[in-house]
């Protein structure tokens, strides 16, 4: 059997090894990274069928075996960034091991519950092959490089080389390899083309000129102009054809990503956030298609070119062709510097970008919420500040892109330069057989020659492609912004609540609710019931102001809720929907978020009542916990009652619950049922509920059904009517009758 | 309800390592291996500490263990520095990219170590105030007190994650 270990064992303890193994090897090691007062350093446990021998520098003879018959058992005690190992003998002591980072910890895992195995069962191989199962697990490393794989079977793409790099992203270009190399030939063409004008520019200067042949001027203007016309038009179809393939390639990167980022783990998601992955499909996909048609086609196209000027410039004249090639060296270095210094900046611009996306990814789809607790300012605040940040990015990279150009072309003019002093002293002093129209087309060679080096200079560099849309910026800049943040704000609010003949259709062609009239008191404890889609939510989403254009009335304490601030008015309720919305941010932002500037005991205080405050000192990061976007990270009913806490914070007049225990089981529902009960107190609630038992506390029930109100009354009365709510009330006692007996026969 | 403490009213003692034992004074409860978390150990340092039973549950907050007295004080602090392994990282050393997965190797208060950081967007997180934290691939966290007082090289290694 394969000796496992997670990583080399230490240097300075292999002597010691060999004195207790000689030359055999232990069942399996873990190698620790921390010394025992937590500095970096080195520490093993060698475990073997009955005992374990530990390497440290805690001990004076660096090793310490202990047999298991001394052990009561063993654990790894996880702390904040670092963990120990630990044993507990059978005379009551403990001792300290090893320390490990958590790079470790998992394999350590392992051992504690081998060896507590051995120690309660005696030795068996189950217990070392669950060992041997965590360690292949673990073994995600390169044996070559040394990297952590992603998966254990994954290739290490340090080590595949940039060459198999180039061929993942060749497999896109292969589909269009007619249209590409279609365009790499008609690209030579015109490269060819364009050659021809110097070489024709120098013989009129030579020849034309001074003979003053007019017929041949115009046959070498007619030259010319078919040479023009025929690298503009062969161009222009090129450009087409490129496009539409770069088009096709972008498109097939974009659907693979997509495909992709649908099969990736949750975990993926937990550190990643959507804007990134946003960013990537739109974004990264055309950079990669940007490089797949820079390597299929301008390469190629500029290794030639420079080769064909090259070889011409050489037959012309080798001496102007040495001077013209000096500023070379100079050229390349620039363009490397330039290229070392702008990657980093993109990166940072990249960066920029990702977090705009994802706060665009965070509120834009959270905008009830933003709405709901009136946050509009500050998120165009974050917004601006983010905006800002990218901009100041944005002017350092853009003088640095500004600059190279510049350089650049003063260098190729300082090569021109440097062309005219040589070849015209090889002229004025009639030496080197140089003519004037020679010169000429040199020079016009020389600065076609510096493209390709430029190009090749930079070949590195990172290339940012903007994706403009403009037209969809411009349906949201130009619709219409929702009304009246100025109107009446009353002193307060007591929580009235009167629907008077409320119509409301969507899109006009269905109505959703139909002559709702319903009045609800100041402290009512309201329970609204219904199918599905029978126009609860809409009730609620019509009280809450998402929608104006409804008929009839609604007036809160007397008032027209359209006369009221409606920041003003939001402010005022308390809302808890059936999907808690999270946001990429601390649990104690996610919390303040519904009072910005709230002491942290009122924090804690709200995350008390909602009953949220327990779970959350357990997290090894307590308020500090990072949630992923949408509270990743957190069970539906964590979630649910950090959103019950956000509510708190609000001290609200009303309180609307969505469902807000649908998706939780019942030890969760009865744990928020509990932090409801603290919260509703004294203030008008209406809670939207499918399961029935949640209504317990309320003094008033509305049933809807197909947009109407049918039934209307307190509980009793209802049951008394007999009608759509006892039904329910019967239909969901069978139900939980029927779950009881499955419960009490163990059946799923 | 939430229980605080502040000042003398809790007596503190090291019981092993990360555990302690409180005695309140006034209400003469006792318990042991109580373990201290911070609440914000990311930005709260040792303001607002929970103590937590062995079940998990909390017995109270200390609201600053500045306001402790001397020996309790102490008594906490080294429970939660035993507690909390954030490495300060001080200087860089190197920081090699390979298709955008990081090895970098840093001198920290702890010692030099060579650890990997994938997906730096949403590992490297930039505070207003110049702090850095760092999540490696193992989960272990580090900071970066104040990257603008770093030295040259290190301010312009970790200016490219920022």
């Amino acid at each position: 059997m394969r000796t496992s270990i997670n990583k080399a064992f230490p240097e300075k303890f292999l002597e010691k090894r060999r004195e207790v193994y000689g030359e055999n090897d232990p069942l399996f090691t873990v190698v620790g990274d921390l010394a025992m007062d937590r500095r970096y350093g080195d520490g093993a446990i060698c475990f073997e069928k009955d005992r374990l021998t530990v390497f440290g520098d805690q001990y004076a003879s660096q090793t310490k075996t202990v047999s298991y018959g001394e052990l009561e058992n063993v654990s790894v005690k996880r702390m904040y960034g670092n963990a120990y190992f630990a044993a507990k003998y059978r005379n009551g002591e403990t001792e300290k091991l090893m320390r490990f980072t958590f790079f470790s910890a998992n394999i350590a895992d392992a051992a504690a519950d081998f060896v507590n195995g051995v120690i309660a069962d005696g030795f068996s191989d189950e217990l070392l092959n669950a060992v041997e199962n965590t360690y292949l697990e673990q073994r995600s490393f390169c044996p070559k490089c040394g990297r952590k794989l992603p998966s254990p079977d994954a290739e290490c793409l340090n080590c595949t080389g940039k060459k198999k790099m180039f061929s993942k992203f060749a497999v896109y270009a292969l589909p269009f390899k007619k249209s590409l190399l279609a365009c790499m030939l008609l690209s030579m063409f015109t490269t060819a083309a364009a050659l021809v004008p110097p070489y024709v520019t120098g013989y009129m200067v030579d020849t034309v000129l001074p003979g003053k042949d007019m017929r041949l001027l115009l046959t070498m203007i007619g030259v010319l102009l078919g040479v023009y016309v025929l690298q503009f038009a062969v161009t222009g179809f090129r450009a087409y054809l490129l496009r539409v393939t770069g088009d096709k390639i972008v498109t097939q990167i974009k659907k693979d990503i997509y495909a992709k980022a649908q099969y990736l783990p949750m975990s993926f998601y937990d550190k990643t956030s959507t804007g990134s992955v946003i960013n990537r499909i739109n974004s990264d996909a055309a950079a990669i298609q940007n490089f797949v048609l820079k390597i299929s086609q301008e390469a190629v196209v500029q290794f030639f070119t420079m080769i064909g000027i090259l070889v011409i410039m050489l037959c012309m004249n080798w001496r102007l062709t040495l001077f013209s090639l000096t500023p070379i060296p100079l050229v390349a270095m620039v363009g490397r510097a330039f290229g070392k210094n702008i990657k980093p900046r993109y990166l940072r611009i990249w960066r920029r970008n990702a977090s705009i996306s994802s706060l665009l990814a965070d509120t834009i789809p959270g905008i009830r919420i933003v709405k709901a607790f009136s946050h509009e300012k500050e998120s165009t605040g974050k917004f601006d500040a983010y905006c800002n940040d990218w901009l100041q990015e944005e002017k350092k990279i853009s003088k640095v892109v500004s600059a190279f150009p510049a350089v650049m072309t003063f260098l190729v003019t300082c090569g021109s330069l440097i062309i005219w002093l040589s070849g015209g002293s090889y002229i004025i002093g009639g030496r080197g057989g140089i003519t004037v129209g020679l010169l000429v087309s040199f020079i016009s060679y020389a600065s076609m020659f510096y493209t390709p080096v430029n190009f090749f200079a930079n070949f590195n560099d990172t290339y940012q492609n903007t994706l403009a849309s403009a037209e969809k910026i411009l349906d949201i800049l130009d619709a219409e912004p929702e009304r009246d943040f100025t109107k009446d704000t009353p002193e307060r609010i007591d929580g009235k609540i009167e629907f008077k003949n409320v119509n409301f259709s969507f899109d006009r062609s269905k109505k959703v609710l139909s002559n709702i009239n319903l009045t609800i008191e100041p402290g009512d404890i309201v329970g609204i019931v219904g199918t599905t889609g029978s126009g609860k939510s809409t009730l609620i989403n019509l009280l809450m102001r998402y929608y104006d254009e409804y008929d009839g009335e609604i007036l809160i304490d007397g008032k027209n809720l359209k006369d009221i601030d409606i920041g003003y008015y939001r402010r005022q309720i308390g809302f808890v929907q059936q999907e808690p919305l999270m946001f990429r941010d601390t649990i104690f932002n996610n919390i303040a978020y519904g009072k910005p500037g709230a002491h942290v005991e009122e924090v804690f205080r709200a995350a008390d009542i909602a009953n949220a405050h327990g779970f959350i000192t357990r997290l090894p990061d307590g308020y500090d916990t990072l949630l992923g976007e949408r509270g990743i990270g957190l069970s539906g009913g964590e979630k649910q009652r950090l959103s019950i806490a956000r509510a708190v914070m609000r001290n609200p007049a009303i309180l609307i619950f969505d469902e807000a225990t649908a998706s939780v089981d019942s030890e969760t529902e009865h744990l928020i049922q509990g932090a409801i009960e603290n919260l509703i107190r004294g203030r008008t609630t209406l809670m939207i509920a499918h399961r029935l038992s949640t209504l317990r506390k309320a003094n008033k029930i509305v049933v809807v059904d197909k947009g109407r109100i049918i039934e209307c009354g307190t509980p009793e009365e209802l049951m008394a009517l007999k009608g759509k709510y006892y039904k329910l009330i019967q239909i969901q006692s069978m139900g939980e009758k029927v779950e009881a007996e499955k419960k009490a026969e163990n059946f799923e | 309800m939430l229980r605080y403490i502040e000042g003398n009213e809790v007596k503190l003692t090291p019981n092993d390592g990360i555990f302690i034992d409180a005695e309140f004074y006034y209400t003469k409860e006792k318990f042991t291996a109580l373990e201290p978390h911070r609440l914000f150990p990311k930005s709260g340092g040792n303001k607002y500490v929970t103590l937590l039973d062995a079940d998990g549950n909390q017995v109270a907050i200390i609201r600053d263990t500045a306001s402790l007295l001397p020996e309790s004080r102490k008594t906490v602090e080294d429970a939660l520095e035993e507690y909390y392994m954030i490495p300060r990282i001080t200087r860089f050393i190197k920081m090699v990219d390979t298709f955008k997965i990081w090895m970098w190797t840093a001198e920290t208060d702890h010692g030099i170590l060579t650890f990997e950081v994938k997906n730096h967007i949403s590992t490297v997180k930039p505070l207003y105030d110049g702090r850095v934290l760092i999540t490696d691939t193992s989960d272990n966290r580090y900071e970066i007190p104040d990257y603008r007082k770093m030295d040259p090289r290190s301010v312009k290694m970790i200016e490219t994650m920022l």
